[in-house]
């Protein structure tokens, strides 16, 4: 403020020569207006000094109906939220703290500043729970093969802060959610997703919930590769111990094809057997490397996750009985 | 300009929609316009005859009319992915302006740039891109120089 000051006074000595107008121009003038050029560099170089204006919230800004967008917002989702739960689910513990603390400094007493809401503490651990021991479940029925390291690499993937904050942000949940600060810190804006999970549980019911965590987190799945969220360092050493626990034999690392090796581009392919039957076959720049990706490839093979398996189903669920039934009744 | 020059952007979807449900990306529509202004006829009687039933029939999308003094009227599309559109609606006719927004909710929201094919897929092969050694039994002779000289 006091850099704008400054500049202000500086500009206006310099245009002015010193002679500031103090009457209120009441009548309009119809001319080049020569005072804007002036003004629009000197709300550049304020731009340039004081830098960005922070973001404002959509809720600070003009058409905004806080009831109409929450309603708006249970449906589009295709949900039967409970417009209350959904409201409790919006409202952060941060909020209620530095909102609080807003109505003391502004000098209203403890009764007053004291607000009459309900945070979203248990909703959110609720939804986490729930979100957490859904996606479990439904890991270990798409993927029987995968060891448990791996669900809970998938599992701690999509309950992230990453796929979770991008989830909650293209489904409008950050303008909704209340929190003490603009933009919406990640942790925040996650727990808030788990929140609205957590009310739709309670409003709707559990069948409902899992088919939203189904269709918004494990449709992030798609085109994910396996590896990609599960850190795994040693893809051999994995591979054996899989091996081993279902009883084959060991792999043995054999190099089937080359090409360029004299060159600086060369090219390996490297097949893994065991009992003598090819189990999997990789490339790579080098030998170990070559290796590596085989086990990978191997692995992949081993758990179902290969890039060619069968596209998980999205679709929404059909009553089978009741429409054979039905089906029944029209044909007799 | 040529084609190549231009932006472009792939067939895309926010957040894989549809492959799970789908969510219309539209989530907020504001009508600025005039009460008095010649131009803002056309909205003012898309106000009258077709606002509350596209609400109606849109739960999922807040409409807000604002009235203003303006000579030009606009249509302001804010999306799900945080793109706000502004279409100017001077001199349009309701039937005009019903079509638009039937137009803007049925978009995404994503920019409105060249798309370079009309269909895209992640995983272009299913049986993996093909290399000179596809589908070749493995050599059974010593492979040649490793390492070289």
């Amino acid at each position: 403020m006091a850099a704008c000051w400054r500049l202000l006074s500086r500009t206006v000595s310099v245009l002015g020569h010193g002679q500031v107008c103090r009457s209120v121009l009441l009548s309009q003038t119809r001319e080049k207006k020569r005072w804007m050029k002036a003004y629009t560099l000197l709300m550049e170089r304020k731009r340039r000094i004081e830098g960005e204006p922070a973001p404002k919230p959509r809720s600070q800004q003009p058409n905004w109906d806080y009831h109409a967008e929450v309603e708006a917002f249970s449906a589009r989702l295709k949900e039967s939220f409970s417009v209350e739960l959904l409201k409790t689910a919006f409202v952060n513990p941060c909020y209620l703290r530095s909102e609080e603390e807003r109505r003391r400094t502004l000098g209203l007493d403890a009764e007053g500043a004291a607000l009459n809401l309900r945070d979203n503490t248990e909703l959110r651990e609720h939804g986490q729970q729930f979100t957490l021991n859904f996606l479990k479940d439904w890991c270990k029925s798409s993927f029987p093969n995968l060891p448990e390291a791996g669900v809970t690499a998938i599992v701690s993937h999509l309950t992230g802060s990453e796929v979770v904050c991008d989830v909650a942000r293209n489904l409008a949940v950050e303008e909704l959610a209340m929190a003490a600060e603009f933009p919406v810190p990640q942790d925040i804006l996650r727990g808030t997703f788990f929140a609205v999970v957590g009310a739709l549980e309670q409003s709707s019911g559990t069948e409902k919930a899992r088919l939203f965590v189904r269709d918004f987190l494990v449709t992030q799945l798609i085109g994910k590769d396996l590896f990609d969220m599960w850190r795994v360092v040693n893809p051999m050493g994995l591979l054996v111990e899989e091996l081993t626990r279902r009883g084959k034999a060991l792999p043995e690392p054999r190099l089937i094809q080359s090409a360029g090796a004299s060159t600086v581009l060369p090219l390996y392919f490297v097949g893994l057997y065991s009992d003598g039957k090819l189990l999997a076959q990789g490339p790579g720049e080098t030998l170990l490397a070559a290796e590596e990706e085989a086990a990978r490839v191997a692995l992949r093979k081993l758990f179902g996750y290969t890039e060619n398996r069968k596209p998980f189903d999205f679709s929404p669920p059909q009553e089978k009985p009741r429409t054979a039934a039905s089906r029944a009744a029209a044909s007799g | 300009m040529t084609a190549r020059g231009t932006p472009s952007r792939f067939l895309q979807s926010v957040l894989q929609n549809g492959a799970g449900r789908y969510v219309c990306q539209l989530k907020r529509v504001s009508l600025m316009f005039s009460k008095k202004g010649q131009s803002s006829l056309g909205v003012r009687e898309f106000i009258e005859d077709g606002v509350v039933d596209f609400a109606k029939k849109n739960p999922g999308i807040v409409v807000y009319v604002s009235p203003q003094s303006c000579r030009i009227p606009k249509i302001v599309a804010e999306y799900l992915n945080g793109n706000v559109r502004e279409e100017l609606v001077t001199n349009k006719t309701s039937q005009q302006i019903t079509e638009l927004i039937m137009k803007l909710s049925n978009q995404s929201g994503l920019d409105i740039i060249r798309i370079r094919k009309p269909f895209h897929t992640d995983s272009p092969s299913i049986q993996g891109q093909w290399h000179p050694f596809t589908n070749r039994p493995p050599s059974r002779d010593p492979i040649g120089p490793q390492e070289p000289g």
